[in-house]
């Protein structure tokens, strides 16, 4: 079985890593001009930049983006995950409505919803916090996160918690045991997508957070567009790895559960 | 209950105090100027938020490593700084915050910015000052060069603290060109003579916008922008520009379909053997990508015999900074000698000084006089017997106007 799958995963395993082979390339290079294929002369000149002069603004941006992205994530999970088993499991009047109020922030301009959040935001003394900078990331989060459960949820059969309950369960038993298992792939999903968004975020973080959180989009995103391609492309594998690292983490249980579920 | 009703009424004063004092146009933020002493007095402790654009290394190394280190160590003033992609962003957040009526407590405590950003601080006064006159270190600067005294045709009256100052200048690879055109008519034959091999950002970048204004000062005198001309003019050298540049087109990179967005797209065009030239606001900048390995060691710079466009940068305090009295201090010691020393120094950043060379202790004439130039970078003499100053920022954004609907939209 193992090796029937092996042309597609290796190409799956190709498309996947070869993009980052030129920014390996260039991220340890000194010398890589035209026209030559590889680098004339490899150093960490770039890594350096990263790992040394900017190390400790670097480091500070990867524990602000974690924490920031982290908290978003569990906010939009638990607020997320009950609204999409509303609209999943349960017809009731104003549904389109309010599918039509969720999916807003996704379809206006990101700009503008910033842009008008942040005049309220001063009002509300919530700019240049933790708080506001997570509630804003929720805005862009929390649809996605409920789409998915919506989404798990329509194909989620609700007598299973029934049989559950006839059985003498109880809610919070029915709660961990029941439903969190059947529906933790779409959990894993959400939890994802949501921690990728706001890992991504740069101009409401800027906006909102009025930098006073440097967060690792705000640090490299300003030295994207630097030219010095040998920092860049340090740059924008530090940006990717932790994101990288939480893709392979999440689709090992990923798959298992799936499989699981299939039978 | 009588003492209940009182209290409701202070309660009453106390919201009504409240309500006025956050009002604007009651209470004006304290705008008062500090006096020097008593600002470096206050400053200690402070930590100084710079918001300034991040996108290169060298400025990033040099504020977060030779800066920040020294303000600690001479005035215990902590630097922090805030990169972002476009100081404009910045600009437009200060202008949120105005309309809310927060006037104190603001995060931006200092910024990097001139021409069309400073205009628009300064004429929706989001700017603090003037507080330039006060900073100590300002009598090494020549205030009656007209580079300083205004920044892009707009007076800087105190309201930002000049840093540096910048030159644009062609940038080639001797290897591949030995004989670079060296004056506009040579450069527009040039590259007739070699299609597809020359390009330029298109505007309103800042870079490609400003090699556009060297093609209309080609049309007459760069002079006579400074003041007293008449619309009538500025159309008739606008329309010739226009006119060299759709010429051109055929004859360009792509064609002329397409323009790069950045200069930093520009120098990889170069440096990938696509164009023969590029070109930079900024004398000391192919030096730099020379010594980080960016550009070969053959690449050289040069100016047109005509000249070409230099201006100044500066630094300002947003109306709402909170840490005014940090921020002076920054502002002044960036004016320092050392500092300005420092900057200049090719492997740092390479940035020339914007203080006068004559204005200095003599022992400081001899440093600057003497110090080392990058092998790409011309020498002062040569820069400064050829600088023509920037138009006034309305010319500026007509002809980036002009030339997006009549030489990119004309196909």
């Amino acid at each position: 079985m193992k090796i029937r799958h092996f042309p597609f995963v290796a190409s799956i395993v190709f498309a996947v890593i070869i993009p980052f082979l030129p920014l390996i390339l260039w991220s340890f290079s000194t010398r890589y001009h035209y026209p030559a294929l590889l680098p004339q002369e490899f150093g960490i000149r770039g890594w350096m930049y990263v790992l040394d002069t900017a190390r400790g603004q670097i480091a500070a941006g990867i524990y602000e983006s974690f924490t920031l992205a982290l908290v978003t994530t569990l906010i939009s999970l638990v607020f997320g995950l009950p609204a999409g088993r509303a609209l999943g499991l349960y017809d009731f009047p104003g549904k389109k409505l309010a599918s039509l109020l969720l999916m807003l922030p996704v379809i206006v301009p990101p700009l503008s919803v910033t842009m008008g959040l942040h005049l309220w935001f001063i009002r509300l003394e919530l700019v240049e916090t933790f708080a506001g900078v997570v509630l804003i990331h929720l805005t862009f989060c929390l649809p996605y996160t409920i789409f998915v459960f919506w989404g798990v949820f329509s194909d989620y059969d609700p007598d299973f918690e029934d049989q559950a309950r006839s059985l003498g369960a109880s809610p919070s038993h029915v709660v961990f045991k029941i439903m969190l298992p059947m529906v933790l792939p779409g959990v894993v999903v959400a939890a994802l997508f949501s921690f990728l968004l706001s890992w991504s975020q740069y101009l409401s973080t800027l906006i909102i957070g009025g930098g006073k959180m440097l967060t690792l989009p705000i640090l490299l995103f300003s030295l994207m567009d630097s030219g010095d391609r040998p920092i860049a492309g340090a740059v924008c594998l530090i940006f990717i790895l932790p994101a990288f690292l939480a893709l392979i983490a999440t689709t090992k249980s990923l798959g298992h559960q799936s499989l699981k579920g299939m039978h | 209950m009588n003492v209940n009703f009182s209290g409701f009424n202070y309660l009453t004063i106390a919201v009504l105090i409240f309500l006025v004092c956050n009002l604007p146009q009651l209470c004006p933020a304290e705008d008062e100027i500090p006096d020097w002493d008593s600002a470096v007095a206050d400053s200690s402790g402070q930590t100084v938020n710079w918001y300034m654009w991040g996108g290169s290394p060298a400025v990033n190394r040099y504020v977060n490593g030779y800066l920040a280190r020294e303000l600690k160590n001479r005035f215990n003033i902590n630097l922090r700084q805030v990169p972002v992609k476009d100081i404009a962003e910045i600009v437009s957040k200060l202008m949120v915050e105005k309309a809310a009526g927060k006037n104190s407590g603001g995060s931006v405590d200092l910024m990097w910015i001139n021409g069309e950003n400073f205009r628009t601080c300064k004429r929706e006064n989001l700017l603090f000052g003037p507080f330039a006159d006060v900073l100590p270190n300002q009598r090494f600067v020549d205030w009656h060069n007209p580079a300083v005294e205004n920044d892009f045709g707009t007076p800087v009256a105190g309201m930002e603290s000049p840093w540096g100052s910048a030159q644009f200048v062609m940038i080639y690879d001797s290897a591949r060109t030995p004989d670079p055109p060296t004056t506009i008519a040579d450069l527009i034959r040039w590259i007739i003579k070699h299609p597809g091999r020359f390009s330029y950002p298109a505007p309103p970048d800042f870079t490609g916008s400003a090699f556009v204004r060297h093609f209309f000062y080609h049309t007459g005198a760069p002079e006579k922008w400074q003041q007293g001309y008449n619309e009538a003019e500025l159309k008739e050298s606008a329309d010739s520009t226009y006119a060299i540049l759709n010429d051109l087109k055929p004859f360009l990179w792509r064609e002329g379909s397409t323009y790069p967005d950045s200069p930093v797209r520009l120098n990889s065009l170069f440096v990938d053997n696509e164009i023969d030239f590029s070109f930079s606001y900024h004398q000391g900048e192919a030096t730099r990508n020379i010594l980080d390995g960016i550009f070969p060691d053959t690449v050289r710079t040069y100016v047109f015999d005509e000249g070409t466009i230099a201006n100044t940068h500066f630094v300002a305090i947003p109306f709402n900074a909170e840490n005014k009295e940090g921020a002076m201090v920054v502002a002044n010691f960036l004016l320092s000698p050392e500092a300005q020393y420092k900057k200049a120094e090719p492997d740092v950043w390479g940035d020339f000084p914007v203080v006068s060379t004559t204005r200095l202790p003599v022992e400081w004439q001899e440093k600057f006089n003497t110090r080392p130039r990058g092998v790409a970078t011309l020498d002062d003499q040569q820069l400064q017997s050829h600088q023509l100053p920037e138009p006034p920022s309305d010319i500026l954004v007509y002809l980036e106007k002009g030339w997006e609907n009549q030489v990119l939209k004309s196909r």
